[in-house]
């Protein structure tokens, strides 16, 4: 029999601590079959978040091993050192309960890079032809695929020095917008990015690159927004 | 009891595609209102619009027509469809479809010249399915989401709806009581008009691809106000799932339908190729005869390890195959299959319900001031649900709602007085298996998965629905002598999964009685004692609702009020002679 898993689990608020499990080792386990174990089995208390399971809601990172990670896809033979797992809520994040965190300033963070569409038609308007090989529109859709997990946001250096830093997240998403030729704000965008705590804070450390589970670069487009900000300077 | 309370003009619960958008048209009517938006997980990343691979469909490629769509949506559907709700579906998607483009900010993906790609879906005459690579959902709701948290709309997240609360009086709603997930606390939230969009999800199946969050919250809340649903036996199934072992949340998880239409093998545990003798279109057939010949090979017992069967596809060229399903091949991979060189087990698993709550054009239901939108109304898809019609249903219907509700309380300045006799009713309810000794609650739970996968599943038949409505009785039962036995409510996740049950068991319990009402093979309903689909012209869909505690079941005429069977809206298609 293959032996159990010793896992500890960051347990309470910001003053937690860690407590120690051991789940039984399967063939087919991701870490989130972990976490589930435990709540079903060994402590009905536990407290995570999950949803759609398959990597596209991004509701279940957290650290594992100290790393950021979605947890459903994160099999438990790829992460686990010396047959040990440490599970913690996600970093730069406030804790709600065990490994639970508040992605409201995740979110927020998001509004203030105004990294949301900014309609130039209307739904009377026929749907624009675009081409999908333009320089622009290939660097929007080279980004556009983020999940909004929050991993990038917990591995990057700069947020946890400076709280007020936008993140990676948020910039990308604005840099997907500012090359999307159906939009209108980007005046208004470049100015969002470009002011405190916005893309020139960023130091291209790539945390945010190296972790996102889904092979994302913010760092490259925080890089498009540097540019762009400066070339917009009058 | 302890109780937090707050009122606000338009609650709206779920923030998928039809939440969302209720919110957002509710807004753009009316920016003076204050709206609630409340979800059970956080907004916009719970439930299953973004879960959504396939695509949108819409009418809008030069050469097809609202009409076609329509034509596709009844003939899907077996004639159970309410012609005039599929109606509005397929107009309105031209609409929504350029206002997520160009309002919301959604890019479809483009043929070279810049138009937008249509393409081919299974039951469809023509190709226009709007789609974002096999990722079309998180474009919709990320897009969603961005508006909606711009605007001045209250909140609450990880806020689980337990129940519908009347007025006094009993003819409309006045409120909805939640529970604060976070915090345990109950919270009663007055509303002039509310919007049922909790999604559907038949997670109450051993296999099932929704999200893990859903229970069928809403239809269970539905049922309890005593709303009637239909079409509820018709529950449609993915034949591809992942099959990973019971101890996985990764079991159940949609392989998508490309897989199969590229030349996907299905093989059973003896390793032949079965579709072959199924149907002249083998792999490539339909959902449902799909689903049933591989529930057929686990009846006789011709499975592999897991009890399933493999699908291959190395034979297709394993690297063209990691590169056109790039996204699959590296799900599989992360869950430790290869599944562009080896083999991968795979199962029919539960997909959607196509059944919901009566409701209107408008979107009203039989209460005063509910609305209902999304996979918990039923009516748009009858007997069975197109690939690409799921999201085009939400978000019509979600936004149809929240124009009418804008509408409506606007007219309506008053909240009504609350029924607080049946607020205490439903906390007591909720509070049942706190500080009573704890049972063993997961078992129930593996119990439940396995009565409905057995007796009310691909295949059924009168002796098994009726052992399953015995047996749902007997869970029920069981359920209230299960306690948790510890009492910290805050962020409880067993708690939640107790009242999962609760909502899962109530609705599984309609779903039984639906499927025995039906005594033909309509759709994605099979009964193997009654295998004829029945006599179009004379179709009837069937109504449940609860009478005192317990399930009344009935059927009505189908009315065909824009093209009866045999005729057809496409003139070329017209075969009635």
């Amino acid at each position: 029999m293959t032996k159990p898993l010793k896992v500890s689990i960051w347990r309470g608020g910001a003053d937690g601590d860690y407590q120690s499990f051991e789940v039984p080792a399967k063939a087919n386990q991701t870490v989130l079959d972990v976490v589930t174990w435990v709540q079903r089995h060994a402590d009905a208390t536990l407290a995570y978040r999950f949803a759609c399971r398959v990597g596209m809601c991004g509701s279940c990172a957290m650290m594992v091993n100290g790393e950021p990670r979605w947890t459903c896809r994160s099999h438990v033979s790829s992460v686990i050192r010396d047959g040990q797992l440490k599970l913690a809520p996600l970093a730069n994040l406030p804790v709600i309960r065990d490994l639970t965190v508040d992605m409201t300033p995740f979110f927020d963070k998001w509004q203030r890079a105004e990294a949301r569409f900014h309609p130039s038609m209307t739904r009377r308007d026929e749907v624009p032809a675009i081409k999908p090989d333009t320089a622009a529109r290939k660097a929007a859709d080279a980004a556009v695929e983020c999940i909004n997990c929050g991993v990038c946001y917990a591995a990057c250096d700069t947020v946890r020095w400076n709280s007020n830093y936008l993140g990676p997240a948020a910039l990308n998403r604005a840099w997907t917008l500012v090359n999307d030729e159906r939009d209108a704000g980007t005046r208004q965008r470049l100015a969002a990015v470009s002011g405190t705590g916005g893309c020139y804070n960023c130091h291209s450390h790539q945390s945010c690159q190296a972790y996102c589970p889904k092979a994302l670069n913010p760092t490259r487009s925080i890089a498009g927004l540097k540019r762009a900000g400066l070339a917009a300077k009058p | 009891m302890d109780i937090d309370r707050q009122q606000t003009d338009i609650l709206v619960l779920g923030s998928g595609g039809a939440g969302l958008f209720a919110a957002l048209h509710a807004y753009q009517a009316d920016s003076s209102l204050d709206i609630t938006i409340a979800t059970k997980g956080l907004l916009g990343k719970c439930g299953c619009t973004r879960m959504v691979q396939g695509g949108y469909n819409v009418a809008l490629h030069a050469g097809d027509s609202v009409e076609r769509h329509f034509m596709d949506t009844i003939e899907g559907g077996k004639w159970l469809p309410d012609q005039k709700l599929a109606w509005r579906l397929c107009e309105t998607a031209v609409e929504r479809v350029r206002e997520l483009e160009n309002e919301i900010g959604c890019f479809f993906d483009r043929n070279p010249d810049g138009s937008l790609h249509g393409k081919a879906f299974a039951g469809q005459t023509f190709d226009r399915t709007v789609h974002k690579g096999d990722l079309t959902g998180i474009e919709i709701i990320n897009r969603l989401m961005e508006q909606v948290w711009a605007l001045p709309v209250n909140r609450l997240e990880e806020h689980r709806a337990i129940a519908l609360i009347p007025a006094t009086g009993g003819e409309a709603i006045a409120g909805v009581l939640f529970i604060d997930i976070r915090t345990g606390r109950f919270r009663l939230v007055t509303a002039k008009a509310v919007l049922l969009a909790t999604g559907g999800g038949p997670t109450m199946y051993r296999y099932h691809t929704p999200s893990g969050d859903k229970s069928m919250d809403g239809l269970a809340m539905a049922l309890t106000a005593g709303l009637r649903l239909r079409d509820m036996e018709m529950v449609q199934f993915h034949p591809t799932g992942l099959l990973a072992g019971h101890d996985t949340r990764m079991t159940g998880t949609v392989l998508e339908e490309g897989l199969r239409g590229a030349g996907g093998y299905l093989l059973n545990g003896d390793g032949t190729r079965f579709m072959t003798d199924a149907d002249p279109l083998a792999e490539r057939a339909t959902r449902d005869i799909v689903s049933r010949a591989i529930y057929d090979e686990m009846r006789a017992g011709r499975t592999t390890g897991n009890g399933g069967v493999h699908l291959q596809m190395h034979h297709l060229g394993a690297e063209d195959v990691a590169k056109r399903f790039k996204g699959m091949v590296e799900r599989c991979a992360d869950c430790g299959f290869d599944l562009a060189g080896g083999l991968v087990e795979v199962v029919p698993t539960a997909h959607y319900l196509m059944g919901g709550v009566v409701c209107g054009l408008d979107t009203a239901t039989a209460l005063a001031g509910l609305y209902v939108a999304g996979e918990d109304a039923g009516g748009v898809h009858g007997a069975n649900r197109l690939g690409g019609n799921g999201v085009a249903n939400s978000t019509v219907f979600g936004g149809i709602a929240g124009e009418v509700m804008a509408q409506a309380v606007g007219k309506d300045k008053a909240h009504r007085a609350v029924d607080e006799g049946c607020v205490e009713r439903a906390m007591v309810a909720a509070l049942k298996p706190v500080g009573e000794a704890s049972g063993d609650l997961n078992g129930l739970r593996e119990r439940l998965l396995d009565l409905m996968w057995d007796d009310v599943g691909v295949i059924r038949d009168g002796d098994g629905l009726r052992r399953a409505a015995e047996a749902l009785d007997e869970l029920g039962a069981e359920l209230m002598q299960t306690g948790l036995g510890q009492s910290d409510l805050r962020f409880n996740l067993t708690w939640h999964d107790w009242l999962n049950l609760e909502s899962q068991i109530s609705v599984s319990k309609a779903i039984t009685q639906s499927a025995l009402q039906r005594e033909n093979s309509r759709g994605a309903h099979y009964r193997e004692d009654f295998a004829a689909e029945g006599d179009y012209a004379t179709s009837r869909y069937t109504v449940v609702y609860d009478a005192d505690g317990m399930i009344a079941v009935g059927d009505e005429a189908v009315e065909f009020s824009i093209v009866s069977p045999g005729e057809s809206l496409i003139e070329a298609d017209s075969s009635a002679a």
